[in-house]
């Protein structure tokens, strides 16, 4: 074994576990001419799509079977080993991006791509409606502004100081609940959005705008305390623990949608899947590494059959009515078309963003908000 | 349902040799007088890998679900130990290639060490259990809170005004005492965000007033329900809601302000390898089924963590508000130093200690080492909260063959440095000689302890490697002991080292609501740090 084991199964989860009883049933018979092992390393979020068996079949029927190990995307573009395996399957372009150049990889794949959402509940979109942060698109969806968001944290308002809360009078600061940015890449594309209204409603490209974006967002995410490392954590601890803890969370839609979709009673009639103004797409990128992986990308891509099922997942993928479909047979005011979305900075820049935040949450002199406590 | 700290034993199984007693933790009555064996702890263990075993480093918060696991399919090994002490041993690597997993009530404070993330792998959460107080129906009755809705800030002004009186675990040694602090520090500091460590300097005069009514500790969550179930003596607990829902007459009292919730991740640490990722996998994949999920629920009171089973209705259907939790150790550092130092009742340990000419040689410096380690040698965060404190008292009682002359130490209020330097020039002073008047030395520590200042917590340790050879006997300590006002004769901690009487020794901790340390195949030093948390 190399020295590089040690790094690489930091943060990396075992993902081929729930998949493996199914696999071997399904390949029991198959004998030598079994299908070819493609190994990748991805973002847990789409753990639960590899792990489906109907994606496991239909990637059988190309004779491939994909096992998946997991890691934060950040962790997959810096520390994670990638020699053992044949692609990697980061939840956001400029980690891909990173690996792309790091690696010479020529051709990429972007099978699908969710936004970053916020799921909350309805008496609590109600508060921050009557606060002015949370509008009627006009388009079907509601809207979070994330300036005026920020504002509010910058002020250090509680929920019992917005006017007219009676739904949720809690002591504690309005805050989003995010994974840790240093870790999770649904953090850092919340990373992005904030980053981007703190710069003057643009994208952080230069070193020297850094300190500053970074001042002004760290707030959003330091005044939260403790924060989890995954991004399935917080989302289910609003699934399961309610609004007493997590009375909103930052999601990639397709976590909500996915539950919604499948119609298994966790997605209850009070919750709400709000849309931050400005958002970013989360853009699921394969990087190959061989040929096999080339050809699970591809069909990730073009495949109708996985398409349709990376659909019924929540993600939205090249065919849009596959997803629109879904989306109104529920009748929830789901996004068909989003008008403020915005890019996120190049790896370097947002990895400059982070380290900045990282260096606030080790000397412990986090700019305080001004007023609150 | 309460779970004792690492290698605690019945006292009747003390007797029998260390590896299968272990087995006998769950023996479905406890007898107060425990025993912690402290040999079934830490990485000194021998714990034989398989490929087919997966092997945990546990709190003992979940030791109630290990017969369950026998269901799981999956061959499961766990060794029990503190928090902390587990913390640093996975942020430290030693519980690398030892332990596959760990499960503790929670990551948070392991969370904060520096390098311990790296060391964890994949976290799956597999039940929660808020800490709340619990509180007698009468009590609740009479403070209004029978409806189980009251404030932390109006808890704090009942304990203040001195209305009540509670229990809760050691912060520096138990989640669940840990997770109170931080609310309580949370809710009293009326700070909205999590807690730096100008908000615990701000917040410490009003944990002060809130902690002046605590009045029983306790170094685990297990034993500190157990005292009250037994014995009362307090008018409630700070616990987990699980164990809470679990004892009688009792009237959960949910702070509206917020509680600081344990989660239970069962966490697969990244040195594992590929076959016992699998097994990690399993584990969790069944523990988390519905069917899985709602026996936790209905057996052990803690809440499910999947969609798909529905709390019950024994939990209420208020949501629970979460209080933040600190994202930097020098914060959670702080806290636990200002609970130590500044807001707790202080404490006043008497150490009854054997000088005896069995002692001489490796014994007696075991134990000069293991004094020594009280007074700051032991570096470690561990280390550095089971030290003597400031605001402490300690009083040392020797004896061999009559009792030595008791010397008593007060830690001031600001630097403890210097008294610090006098216990350790005194421990190792220490020399053994003569016989072993067990009673008599003890009889003279609860003399000593009627001199003690009220607004101290009292208690006594009783260390000994032999049988009693001179003075007194058990039956004359039993005598003083039953003369002595019921509110204010302390508890005996008693260490077993050597060749001690185990039956006796039993008899003494049974008498004073202590509990036996089982120090005889591991280090003095491990069982006085163990025995810090209760005193």
């Amino acid at each position: 074994m190399k020295r590089g084991v040690m790094r690489r199964s930091i943060g990396i989860a075992l993902a081929l576990l729930l998949g493996a009883a199914v696999v071997v049933a399904v390949v029991l018979g198959n004998g030598a001419g079994g299908p070819t092992v493609v190994r990748g390393v991805i973002g847990s979020e789409k753990k639960p799509f590899f792990d489906d068996p109907r994606v496991r079949a239909a990637f059988e029927k190309h004779g491939l079977r994909v096992e998946v190990d997991t890691a934060g995307s950040r962790q997959i573009a810096t520390e994670v080993d990638l020699d053992g395996y044949a692609f990697a399957f980061p939840s956001s372009v400029p980690a891909a991006e990173k690996i792309r150049k790091d690696r010479g990889v020529t051709r990429v794949f972007s099978p699908f791509y969710s936004p970053m959402a916020v799921a909350t509940f309805e008496p609590i979109a109600g508060v921050l409606a009557e606060a002015g942060l949370v509008r009627d698109s006009g388009r079907g969806y509601q809207v979070l502004d994330v300036a005026a968001y920020m504002e509010l944290v910058a002020k250090g308002t509680r929920w019992d100081e917005l006017p007219g809360n009676t739904a949720y009078p809690a002591r504690k600061r309005v805050l989003l609940t995010t994974t840790d940015v240093r870790t999770s890449n649904s953090a850092a594309m919340y990373l992005a959005m904030t980053s981007y209204v703190a710069n003057g409603e643009d994208v952080v490209t230069a070193a020297g705008q850094v300190p500053e974006a970074a001042g002004k967002v760290a707030p959003v995410f330091l005044d939260q305390g403790y924060s989890q490392s995954s991004t399935e954590a917080p989302f289910e601890d609003y699934l399961v623990m309610g609004s007493g803890k997590t009375p909103m969370v930052i999601v990639y839609e397709a976590q909500y949608l996915s539950r919604l979709f499948a119609r298994d009673g966790s997605i209850t009639p009070e919750m709400r899947l709000l849309y931050p103004a400005p958002t970013v797409l989360s853009k699921h990128t394969l990087v190959p590494f061989t040929e096999q992986a080339g050809e699970v990308g591809r069909l990730l891509t073009e495949d109708p059959e996985l398409r349709a099922l990376a659909a019924r997942h929540g993600f939205r993928t090249a065919d849009p009515a596959a997803f629109t479909d879904l989306a109104a047979k529920t009748g929830a005011p789901i996004a068909r078309d989003l008008v403020d979305v915005v890019e996120p900075p190049a790896y370097d820049r947002l990895e400059q963003l982070i380290t900045t935040i990282e260096r606030l949450y080790a000397d412990g002199s986090v700019p305080q908000a001004e007023g609150g406590s | 349902m309460t779970a004792p700290p690492c290698g605690l034993l019945p006292a009747t199984a003390a007797a029998r040799p260390p590896g299968p007693v272990l087995r006998a933790v769950l023996a479905p009555v406890l007898a107060l007088a425990l025993v912690l064996g402290l040999a079934g702890c830490g990485p000194g263990e021998d714990v034989a890998d398989d490929p087919d075993t997966l092997r945990i480093l546990a709190g003992s918060e979940v030791k109630d679900l290990e017969p369950m696991l026998a269901r799981s399919g999956v061959k499961v090994k766990i060794s029990y130990t503190g928090t902390l002490d587990g913390a640093e041993q996975v942020a430290g690597g030693s519980a690398d290639g030892e332990y596959d997993a760990v499960w503790f009530s929670s990551n948070r404070y392991l969370s904060l060490i520096d390098g311990a993330s790296a060391r964890l792998s994949t976290q799956t959460k597999i039940m929660v259990s808020p800490v709340l107080l619990g509180l007698s129906g009468a009590k609740a009755r009479e403070l209004g809170w029978q409806d189980g809705k009251a404030t932390w800030k109006q808890i704090a002004t009942a304990a203040r005004e001195g209305k009540f009186t509670f229990g809760m675990a050691n912060p520096a040694s138990s989640n669940s005492g840990f997770s109170a602090l931080v609310g309580v520090a949370a809710a009293l500091s009326d700070a909205g965000e999590a807690l730096d460590a100008a908000q615990v300097s701000a917040v410490t005069p009003e944990l002060k007033e809130f902690f002046s009514a605590q009045r029983l500790t306790a170094g685990s969550s297990g034993w500190l329900a157990d005292v009250y179930a037994r014995q009362g003596g307090v008018d409630g607990i700070v616990n987990y809601e699980s164990v809470l829902l679990g004892m009688k007459d009792l009237t959960l009292v949910y702070p509206g302000d917020g509680v600081i919730t344990a989660d239970y991740p069962l966490t697969l640490l990244a040195s594992a390898p590929p076959e016992k990722r699998e097994l990690y996998g399993k584990l969790t994949a069944w523990l988390r089924t519905p069917d899985t999920q709602r026996e936790i629920m209905t057996t052990t009171h803690r809440r499910p963590v999947v969609p798909e089973v529905r709390p019950g209705p024994e939990f209420g259907s208020a949501p629970l508000l979460e209080l933040p939790f600190p994202n930097r150790r020098a914060a959670a550092d702080q806290l636990i130093t200002a609970y130590l130092d500044e807001a707790r009742v202080p404490a006043h340990a008497l150490f009854v200690l054997d000088t005896s000419g069995s002692m001489r040689g490796d014994r007696i410096e075991a134990l000069r080492e293991a004094l020594v380690m009280l007074t700051g040698a032991d570096r470690s965060a561990s280390g550095t909260f089971s030290r003597f404190r400031s605001r402490e008292t300690v009083t040392m009682v020797p004896f061999s063959d009559g009792v030595g002359t008791p010397r008593t130490f007060k830690l001031p209020e600001g630097d403890p440095g210097p008294v610090l330097e006098q216990i350790k020039g005194y421990a190792e002073g220490l020399d053994a000689n003569g016989g072993t008047a067990i009673y008599d030395g003890l009889r003279a520590a609860y003399s000593e302890s009627l001199r003690a200042d009220p607004e101290h917590y009292t208690s006594v340790v009783l260390m000994t490697d032999g049988e009693n050879t001179d003075g007194a006997s058990f039956e004359d300590f039993r005598r003083l002991y039953e003369m002595l006002p019921a509110d204010i004769r302390p508890r005996a901690f008693v260490v077993l080292f050597g060749e001690s009487d185990v039956a006796e020794m039993n008899k003494v901790a049974e008498l004073t609501g202590g509990a036996v340390f089982d120090a005889r195949d591991s280090s003095l030093a491990a069982a006085f740090k163990e025995i810090r948390g209760y005193q």
